[in-house]
């Protein structure tokens, strides 16, 4: 039908061009005009009803719900054909429209599961990489490059075997690909920015029916803290072992001795019971030093907070280590009394750590000597501050750094008094991790000790009760 | 028979003291020493038949006065028990260079270390 449409065109074109060539004659122009007038006015007709049906198509086209009523130019068959052909299109545009809003919500769905994958592997604080068989790597999150090679540019990052220090790491990683391994676990040293740092690496080959067959995944985890605390809790278990053997192992001696009959007169008797009653109370103050450190370090402590002067803690405190101060031959100068010197305190406890610090200089202290407890007040700052000043042995100053820490105790002063070691280390913890405060020292070889402590003066409002550190 | 002579080493008084008192009660000439240098000059002074010593001490350890002990030929061949609350801490191949004649752990028992020693006297006199 529509080759018929344009056939037809095109005679009407021809007609009009023999029209227009007739026309140039005036002579011809009158008489074809009477001639051609009854056929012109058909045309006419034709071109109208023409005109007519492309305008029912136009519209059709626009839209297809409106089929003209009056078929007119066209035949019926020539618009079944149109209306099916439209129909088909209408159902390839609607499906091409349903597969690209499938495919939009596929894209969207994919890209969200890749920025929810990539936020998961970037959050992970172990290093995650992916390289394939050639060491190239695929996928490095930032902990990965931070660990490897922080100061590389991206496009520098891309190869295993470039990066220095990762020569251990290429070789479990060597050593994986080519057993064919899944989930195997290695310790690897690694020198993280010239510190020696050592990881747990579990390294898997990727499964041969994956794109990148050859390839490995190796995560990385940084053991070297664990490994420290490791190291750190046996030290102690050995240190405690032998510090409460050593007391035990006079109560038994003694005892034994005792039961054998070697204590000859009643004086050694005696002797012998006390001294087993002496290792018995050191015993047990060891147990309670352990115990209230332990405690304090793992927050389980309960702290009784309240104001009070710290002048009247000090004073109570010398009051109980003069005796011991005398029995030495050692003078004690306590301060003086202070207008306001309140702190937001656990009473006992600073008590506690005034008197550590008291008889450890009484301990020190060779007889004659003096101890001098000092007390400031820095209202500008809101701090106070106590000393304890002793003409002591003194404490060499590669050794000043190490004095509060547990179980440490001044090798050149070993001979002047039995210790545990823990006595500072316990003052430290109760200022410190309690309180908030600092504790200092500084020392002179055959001059003596200074040892105190910094604490906030209360100048608001006091918690009544804690547990753990400082609030 | 000329009196015995024992060395005993240990920063603790009260273990020196009862150690001492338990071997001169058993007839031993006992001389004693609270650090590693003191106890490796009496050890060349008096020349003792068996030195007791604790293993850890400031300055010099048990181990470290064995040492210098064995590298003077006045001392080298003299028998040495170790009192140590660390039993487990030391080297078995150590222990055997140095000639370590026993190790007692402690709390130990005066009884045990006297025992100790008089094996070890005798298996030398046998020698």
């Amino acid at each position: 039908m529509g080759m018929g449409l344009w056939g037809f065109l095109a005679v009407l074109s021809a007609a009009a061009g023999g029209i227009s060539l007739f026309v140039s004659n005036p002579l011809i122009t009158s008489a074809v005009w009477l001639a051609a007038c009854p056929a012109v006015l058909g045309l006419g007709g034709v071109l109208r009803q023409l005109l007519k049906g492309l305008e029912d198509l136009e519209r059709y086209l626009k839209n297809p719900d409106c089929v003209p009523v009056s078929k007119g130019t066209w035949s019926p068959s020539f618009w079944e054909s149109l209306q099916k052909w439209s129909a088909r299109q209408q159902t390839q545009a609607e499906e091409t429209r349903q597969e690209n809003s499938r495919l939009r919500l596929q894209l969207q769905l994919l890209e969200r599961q890749r920025t929810w994958e990539q936020a998961v592997l970037d959050s992970i604080r172990d290093a995650v990489l992916v390289v394939n068989e050639d060491n190239q790597i695929l996928f490095a999150n930032p902990a990965a490059r931070e660990l490897l090679n922080p100061d590389a540019v991206p496009e520098h990052f891309s190869s295993l075997g470039t990066i220095e220090t990762a020569a251990a790491l290429r070789e479990k990683i060597h050593r994986c690909r080519s057993g064919r391994i899944r989930h195997v676990r290695h310790e690897l040293t690694l020198n993280v920015r010239g510190q020696q740092r050592i990881f747990e690496a579990v390294l898997s080959c990727l499964p041969e029916s994956s794109p990148n067959s050859g390839g490995v995944v190796a995560v990385l985890h940084d053991i070297s803290r664990e490994r420290e605390i490791s190291q750190m809790k046996n030290e102690f278990v050995s240190h405690v072992s032998h510090e409460l053997k050593t007391p035990l192992a006079s109560i038994n001696a003694y005892a034994e001795m005792l039961v054998d009959g070697e204590a000859q007169d009643a004086d050694t008797i005696r002797q012998f019971c006390s001294i087993i009653q002496s290792q018995a109370l050191r015993l047990n103050r060891l147990i309670e030093d352990i115990l209230n450190i332990s405690r304090i370090e793992s927050g389980l402590v309960k702290v009784n907070r309240s104001n009070h002067s710290i002048a009247l803690i000090v004073r109570d405190a010398v009051e109980m280590i003069r005796s011991y101060a005398q029995e030495k031959n050692i003078a004690i100068h306590a301060p003086a009394p202070i207008l306001y010197d309140q702190a937001c305190v656990d009473r006992d406890m600073i008590s506690q750590a005034v008197i550590n610090l008291l008889s450890n200089a009484v301990k020190y202290t060779p007889a004659g000597g003096s101890v001098t407890v000092g007390l400031e007040v820095d209202e500008a700052e809101g701090r106070l501050r106590v000393t304890v000043t002793d003409t002591g042995v003194g404490i060499p100053p590669e050794e000043l750094g190490r004095v509060f820490e547990k179980f440490y105790r001044v090798q050149a002063n070993n001979h002047m008094a039995k210790g545990t070691g823990l006595g500072l280390n316990l003052v430290k913890q109760i200022i410190e991790t309690v309180h908030g405060g600092r504790v200092f020292v500084s020392s002179v070889v055959g001059q003596g000790s200074t040892f105190g402590f910094e604490l906030p003066l209360a100048l608001t409002g006091c918690a009544a009760a804690s547990v753990g550190g400082s609030s | 028979m000329a009196e015995r002579k024992a060395l005993v080493v240990d920063d603790e008084f009260h273990i020196v003291q009862v150690v001492a008192i338990k071997l001169r009660n058993n007839g031993f000439e006992v001389f004693t020493a609270d650090n590693g240098s003191q106890a490796y000059q009496l050890a060349c002074t008096h020349h003792p038949d068996i030195i007791v010593t604790d293993y850890q001490m400031p300055a010099m350890t048990g181990l470290e006065l064995i040492e210098k002990l064995r590298k003077n030929p006045d001392t080298a061949d003299t028998p040495v028990l170790l009192l140590t609350a660390r039993g487990f801490a030391i080297d078995p191949q150590q222990k055997e260079s140095l000639r370590v004649a026993a190790c007692l752990s402690k709390p130990f028992s005066p009884r045990e270390v006297l025992h100790c020693i008089e094996e070890v006297l005798a298996q030398r006199a046998g020698v």
